[in-house]
């Protein structure tokens, strides 16, 4: 391996130096170094006045609520290769959890804490994953793909229609504040006077989980067990005929999916404070869908990408008409009169095919990141190894 | 040895006097057979793809199970591996009864099969694949792999060297790091074997192991598995080639329209009437 890198020039080397991840979380200094460009790029923005500071963390937080979503549906699919079609769904659970406990214009007028209402969206997701799991994980992936679809439907419908539980599609309205006790004000305050320090602290909160989860999932993909899943998802008959129980450990993976589908709901109640059943549409789910294909399936990092990615082009398609050069571009077509708002969903479309058509693994393909560092050989061993080899070749 | 396949396929399919039978054979006799198939029947709706078909396969040997397209092998195959539940019949492997297993308890137990067509993870490297067979493996248990780094280190340092000197023992080492998409034909199956070999078998189960294999690396993987049959694996191998069986193998068991026509020696099939008849398509 160090052979082969050696050959080539030595920026490749020197970024392999920068693939060093330190005390093994699974983030690379790379990693950081492209999210402190990312975010020096986006305090650009804001400074220059592309972006107002508050949409600007809003963007930041809804770019973290789709990354649970889309990590989430990676372990499932990228890992496992379990198809599901009820990502909605399990946010929705998860959304629903906090409005129906949290929300001061709940039905139940319950008020408890958002850690609390987190614990229950984490433990009701996990119990419906695996009721879900039970009758179609044994069966062909196809099996799964149809359940899960019916599946969001009747909790869309479950979730419109039980009014006195879930004030149907009046909607349940306000939240409290997520984690008063982290102190962000000053930091705001450095930024802008005006900032909203809700907005901020619930941005930290998002992304802050998101590290976390992260940097676990990172950790199981990589570990023996990341490799069995894999393994699955390449050849299942062969991981049963080296005595995995490939039942149990597609199980696992569905939960852990829907489990972060639901904390990424949780989040949406504190960040936006308003829910209804009109949210659970199954547009949702293949926009999830869509980022994670983007970003690269079986990719962690993809996964994060794919979330900027999604919201990038979901928000940035809704300012079109304010580009005078679209706008004369839309009004050159003659016959028909175009609202550019009104072709957004075109828009998106256009952009995966290209995405798709031109690099079709998605921006960052999992290659390359899934050796468990337990797993390296360490180099020592291999110079020994690659020692013995070259004797044995002179020998012959 | 034919008295054995004489008892075996006249016996009809009795619980109770299977249960009789098991508790009178002693476990010395386990000691020397480890797998042993009884009235095994197998129909996919209006076919039956084996009927009543039973043998021993003895600790320490090869035994060959061959027999003409459509004899019912590959159904047996998956009747013992789990793949398939039996109708009805035993399958037993060391002493207890393994028949209708999922195929993983059947690999946990120690009776492992390669495939015909070689499955290798074409994404992962070489060795990732040799290091996806060990059972047991700490690092399976989810919450080990996120809190217990240690111990799941520990294991993996292991298990990469084992990986290692069965890489070294196959002579693919020096591919190792290469993704296993990029192995030719021959260093699949090469893999294959060195990865069931991995998990620890009793029992290594070959499904048409030289199937689309050139002479020289035949030549290779027979070595290969007459030295790990001296170390004490023990080999049931399915084949077409009858050629191959007859050379290698110290017993041949012989499958036609899904029952056993006849086991023994190679020499005791070579000359066996119905064999011929069988292969040579004359009428049974």
């Amino acid at each position: 391996m160090s052979e082969s890198q050696s050959d080539g020039a030595g920026l490749t080397e020197r970024l392999d130096r920068l693939r060093v991840e330190p005390g093994n979380l699974g983030v690379s200094i790379l990693d950081l170094v492209a999210v402190g460009v990312f975010f020096l790029f986006f305090l650009m923005l804001v400074a220059v006045g592309v972006l107002s500071l508050n949409y600007g963390m809003y963007l930041l937080g809804l770019a973290g609520m789709y990354g649970f979503m889309i990590v989430g549906l990676n372990i499932q699919w990228g890992y496992a290769g379990l198809i599901n079609f009820s990502v909605i769904a399990f946010w929705g659970i998860g959304a629903y959890a906090a409005a129906l406990l949290t929300s001061p214009g709940s039905p139940h007028d319950l008020l408890l804490s958002p850690v609390i209402a987190l614990v229950v969206a984490i433990v009701a997701a996990a119990i419906v994953a695996v009721l879900i799991g039970i009758p179609t994980l044994r069966l062909r992936a196809d099996y799964l793909a149809i359940a899960s679809l019916g599946f969001a439907e009747v909790i869309r419908l479950l979730f419109l229609n039980e009014r006195e539980w879930t004030a149907g599609s009046r909607g349940i309205s306000g939240a409290p504040e997520l984690f008063e006790w982290l102190p962000v004000e000053p930091a705001v305050r450095l930024l802008s006077t005006t900032a909203s320090v809700g907005t901020a602290r619930n941005t930290v909160v998002i992304l802050g989980l998101l590290f976390i989860g992260y940097v676990l999932v990172r950790r199981i993909h990589r570990s023996p067990w990341g490799r069995v899943i894999r393994t699955i998802r390449a050849d299942e008959d062969l991981a049963k005929a080296l005595g995995k129980n490939t039942y149990m450990m597609k199980m696992q993976a569905f939960v852990i999916g829907c489990v972060l589908m639901a904390v990424a709901g949780w989040f949406y109640m504190y960040a936006f404070e308003y829910l209804d059943p009109g949210e659970l549409e199954p547009l949702q789910t293949f926009y999830v869908w869509v980022a994670l294909i983007l970003g690269g399936t079986g990719s962690d990092r993809g996964s994060i990408v794919g979330a900027v990615t999604i919201v990038a082009i979901l928000e940035g398609t809704r300012f079109l008409n304010e580009i005078d050069l679209v706008v004369a571009l839309f009004e050159a077509i003659p016959g028909i009169a175009l609202n550019v708002s009104a072709v957004r969903l075109l828009l998106v479309g256009l952009l995966i095919i290209l995405v798709i058509r031109f690099r079709p693994q998605g921006i960052l393909p999992p290659k390359e990141e899934l050796i468990w560092p337990g797993a390296a050989p360490d180099d020592s061993r291999s110079q020994e190894r690659q020692a013995t080899r070259e004797q044995r070749g002179v020998d012959e | 040895m034919s008295e054995a396949t004489g008892e075996s396929r006249s016996e009809p399919a009795h619980v109770g006097d299977d249960e009789e039978l098991t508790a009178t054979r002693g476990t010395a006799d386990v000691n020397e057979i480890p797998l042993r198939v009884r009235n095994l029947r197998k129909t996919f709706g209006g076919i039956t793809a084996v009927d009543n078909a039973g043998f021993e396969v003895e600790r320490g040997t090869m035994t060959g199970l061959i027999g003409p397209n459509g004899a019912g092998k590959s159904t047996t195959f998956n009747c013992i591996t789990g793949v398939h539940t039996p109708d009805s019949g035993v399958v037993e492997f060391n002493g207890t009864d393994i028949t209708g297993l999922e195929p993983y308890e059947v690999a946990n137990r120690g009776l492992v099969r390669t495939f015909q067509i070689a499955r290798e993870l074409s994404e992962m490297t070489v060795l990732e694949n040799m290091l996806v067979a060990p059972k047991n493996q700490r690092g399976e248990k989810l919450w080990r792999s996120v809190l217990a780094r240690e111990d799941v280190n520990q294991q993996e340092y292991e298990l990469v060297e084992r990986a290692w000197e069965t890489l070294d023992f196959f002579d693919i080492d020096h591919l190792a790091e290469e993704y296993a998409g990029n192995l030719s034909g021959g260093q699949r199956k090469l893999l294959e074997l060195a990865r069931a070999l991995l998990t620890d078998p009793d029992m290594l189960l070959l499904d048409e192991p030289f199937a689309g294999v050139n002479p020289t690396l035949e030549e290779r993987l027979l070595e290969h598995i007459h030295d790990l049959r001296d170390q004490g694996y023990t080999f049931l191998i399915v084949e077409h080639d009858m050629d191959l069986i007859m050379q290698n193998c110290s017993k041949v068991i012989v499958m036609h329209q899904g029952n056993i026509l006849t086991e023994g020696t190679p020499d005791q099939v070579r000359n066996n009437e119905q064999v011929i008849e069988a292969y040579l398509g004359g009428e049974v």
